[in-house]
């Protein structure tokens, strides 16, 4: 019988990931922090692309599976076993993983879960009330669903990449392959819903995810401008079609900035007055949004020569305190030496690592005030859990699992 | 627009009492099936007055924005600063499990609708609350807004161009990715509840959303290498070749990552172009191997890329399992042959409007499918539905309400 007092809100929730790429693995990232049982399938001839990651002062030490700080952010607080899928037997254990759990999340490429004999009609023989989510680039049908993709070209690929930036600029993506996170984000809250038609009427289903229509949706009204009008949306960078000023403007220091915007009269005024801009409270060039919108590239100068005086963070507290919304362009280093804030709420989370110790990671902003949800550990190695998978969950023999070991089904590091 | 199919979030009732930053996470709730009634101040919220609208008519009915956000919900106008408008929110906040709300930290708590009021009235309600930091610590009364949650959750500093200024990408992306992880915690709250009848308070900070999507670039991996990351164009930090690449009729973007998949590309470039160089084996293996061949290998690939279209290197390229794929302006996505055969872009029949065009399912549930059940609301649309049909008020206490611009 579970605690109820430190039940999380997945506490009794058991998932099986067959996961490549990034979409597939942060979704059980959140569901392992939120306390459930999270079993990571991984083979030693795929692991998962996250461990690839070398940092560039040990380039001669390789590649090395549990040292990836990505590790962490994708996949700390799962077990981990490593099973050699092209094997029946090893498929024959992976069912029975299945037939145990609540969920299965699977982002391999467009036909291989069939091959291996993982498909939805496979598993459901074995486990009738199972939530399946499969996530791919393109969906599971039309002319392109075999076709590979990672989260950036998708960025590109959904207009996201295209309507984004400056003007001036062909295309603009994101550093952080936002696709895979908006899609892993979407994926969650498909699997929940499914989770809550389970708890109502015991019935489970399949849930397919194209990462590239998730994309398109998050840029739906300028879709539909597009749909409607037959154009291009405006390309607008850091500017606004309702409010101004709304920009990007550079601070005191190496390559700082900080942003501004102004959504109202009360926040224009509070600005000039901050600004000693007294004389622009009253002036017509100013006088509403629309205004101030026909005389931006002027207002911008006027900012900029106020900010290029004064840090980022001296801007941000200046200006909010006046009422106006502004915000330092924050780094990595900010955002960890520079934000009280974050520091107040105990975001960023110190997770135990098997071998550095410990490691501090992005936290998972779920924001549940009653079960906050916690990581257990990072740095598991590939089948780091096999024997406790294994013997203590699938209740096998040692006998059982030696054999497996000896014809390779499950693979043992070296 | 509707099928037989059962819905899956079916008895969910949620309140919405939030802006356009908040909004969406009421759409994916009111499209899987959840009731969702938006709660708009008498005369009617300020997002829809956002542009774009449809046909360039600057009107209410027109946002296009609003008209997206609010696809599936029912929407009554109730003015909560009054103490009418509030017993009636009390009143209503009794049959919802979910109160969904984007009102400044403290604000509600100030109303006397706080947390721990409604609790006292309905133990299992879930209140989620969407702010740009939180409801607690120094910055909670900070102002924010998509460029603040984009700036101060770190996405901006990283995306650009090296010599340009820090720039966010279109749309709403860091409020919609709150709003959708909002909606990701209110299921896990409302199951949570479902199983020990006690509801929560869920705090969502747009800037910790910010930081979480955009972790690729973040502190851990700062924290372990000492590289802070930078803006670099469309290439990518830990992945080369990656990025852009001009073709005869527009540029396709491509991403290299497993050794197997340079090596194909590799094969492909010396074959078109004779390159012999490009197969040195000191180019093979993890992306780790190229980092200082960055230049030399774009440098390569443009000198195979530029020669042919766009639509030849994307399907020749997926042929040889390559992740070479078009850089589509919005023109493209909506012609997009494989969008097309998937029916992906639905119609929503708008009073007054005719069918609005616009994106349609981010995912296919085989036995409770996506759908959208009804046209965004107009102004005060349910309320006769929902203060009569549902909470039994006489058509004279309505009046009086109405008079008094309480609804």
């Amino acid at each position: 019988m579970l605690d109820r007092a430190t039940e999380q809100a997945l506490s009794d929730l058991k998932v099986v990931e067959f996961t490549a790429g990034m979409a597939g693995p942060w979704i059980g990232r959140f569901m392992a922090h939120c306390g459930a049982e999270v079993i990571r399938v991984e083979s030693r001839k795929y692991p998962g692309v996250v461990r690839l990651y070398v940092p560039p002062w040990d380039r001669a030490g390789g590649v090395r599976e549990e040292m990836s700080p990505w590790f962490t952010d994708w996949e700390a607080g799962k077990l981990f076993v490593a099973l050699d899928l092209t094997k029946p037997e090893a498929v024959q254990l992976a069912r029975r993983l299945v037939a145990r759990a609540d969920v299965v999340i699977e982002n391999q490429s467009s036909g291989v879960m069939a091959k291996l004999g993982l498909a939805w009609e496979d598993l459901i023989a074995v486990n009738p009330q199972l939530i399946m989510l499969s996530s791919s680039g393109y969906g599971d049908s039309g002319p392109h669903s075999s076709y590979v993709t990672w989260g950036p070209n998708i960025e590109a690929m959904a207009g996201l990449g295209r309507l984004s930036g400056f003007p001036e600029r062909d295309c603009t993506t994101t550093q952080f392959a936002y696709p895979d996170s908006l899609s892993a984000l979407h994926g969650l809250f498909a699997i929940l819903c499914a989770l809550d038609h389970r708890a109502r009427t015991g019935e489970g289903q399949r849930i397919s995810l194209s990462q590239l229509e998730a994309t398109v949706g998050m840029i739906g009204p300028q879709m539909m401008d597009c749909l409607a009008h037959d154009r291009e949306p405006a390309k607008l960078g850091n500017r606004s079609l309702h409010a101004a000023p709304h920009g990007c403007y550079r601070c005191a220091g190496e390559d700082r900035w900080c942003v501004i915007s102004v959504f109202d009269d009360a926040q224009w005024r509070a600005l000039c007055e901050t600004l000693g801009l007294g004389a622009w409270t009253d002036d017509p060039r100013f006088a509403n949004a629309h205004a101030r919108l026909e005389n931006t590239e002027l207002i911008d100068a006027r900012i900029s020569s106020w900010t290029e005086l004064r840090s980022p963070h001296e801007v941000m507290e200046i200006l909010q305190s006046a009422g106006v919304p502004a915000g330092a362009v924050q780094d990595t280093e900010d955002q960890f030496e520079r934000d009280p804030h974050l520091k107040a709420r105990g975001f960023f989370e110190t997770i135990p690592h098997l071998t550095k110790g410990e490691v501090v990671a992005t936290g998972i902003p779920v924001g549940l005030t009653r079960t906050p949800g916690h990581t257990r550990e990072s740095g598991a190695r590939m089948g780091e859990h096999n024997a406790y998978v294994f013997r203590d969950l699938l209740e096998l023999s040692p006998e059982e699992i030696r054999g497996y070991e000896e014809i390779g089904a499950i693979e043992n590091g070296d | 627009m509707s099928t037989d199919a059962p819905v899956a979030l079916a008895g969910r009732r949620v309140l919405e009492l939030a802006d356009e930053s908040g909004a969406y996470c009421g759409k994916l709730m009111a499209d899987m099936g959840a009731d969702v009634i938006k709660v708009e101040r008498p005369g009617g919220d300020p997002s829809r007055h956002l542009p774009p609208f449809l046909d360039d008519r600057a009107d209410p009915s027109r946002g296009l924005s609003f008209l997206y956000l609010n696809t599936s919900k029912r929407g009554v106008t109730l003015d909560i600063e009054q103490a009418s408008g509030r017993a009636i929110f009390e009143r209503l906040a009794l049959s919802a499990d979910l109160i969904i709300e984007t009102l400044p930290p403290g604000r509600l708590d100030a109303l006397g609708l706080g947390f721990d009021a409604l609790r006292a009235v309905n133990p299992a309600l879930v209140l989620t609350s969407i702010t740009g930091f939180g409801q607690t610590g120094p910055h909670r009364d900070f102002r924010s807004s998509e460029l603040v949650a984009a700036a101060m959750g770190g996405a901006m500093y990283v995306t650009g161009e090296a010599e340009d200024p820090p720039v966010v990408m279109a749309g709403a992306q860091c409020s919609w990715m709150a709003a959708t992880c909002a909606a990701s915690s209110s299921m896990l709250a409302l199951l949570h509840a479902g199983r020990t009848g006690g509801g929560q308070h869920v705090d969502i900070s747009m800037q910790e959303t910010t930081l979480a999507v955009s972790h690729i670039s973040g502190v851990g991996k700062w924290l372990d290498d000492g590289i802070i990351p930078q803006r670099m164009g469309t290439g990518l930090f830990a992945s080369v070749p990656s990025g852009t690449y001009a073709c005869s009729d527009g540029s396709v973007y491509l991403m290299v990552n497993r050794p197997a998949h340079w090596k194909a590309l590799a094969q492909w470039i010396n074959q078109e172009t004779g390159n012999q160089e490009v197969l040195d084996p000191m180019f093979e293996g993890p992306s780790s191997n190229r980092i200082e061949y960055r230049e030399l290998l774009d440098i390569f690939i443009s000198d195979m890329t530029v020669k042919h279209s766009v639509d030849e290197i994307y399907h020749e390229g997926q042929r040889r399992h390559i992740a070479f794929t078009p850089v589509n302006s919005a023109q493209q996505v909506v012609r997009d042959p494989h969008l097309a055969a998937r029916n992906y872009f639905c119609e929503v029949d708008q009073p007054g409007l005719g069918r609005v065009r616009q994106p349609g399912a981010p995912y296919h549930h085989s036995s409770t499918p996506w759908r959208i059940h009804r046209p965004a609301p107009g102004i005060g649309e349910h309320n006769h539905e929902i203060y009569a049909g549902e909470l039994g008020l006489e058509e004279d206490a309505l009046a009086a309400l109405a008079a008094e611009r309480v609804i």
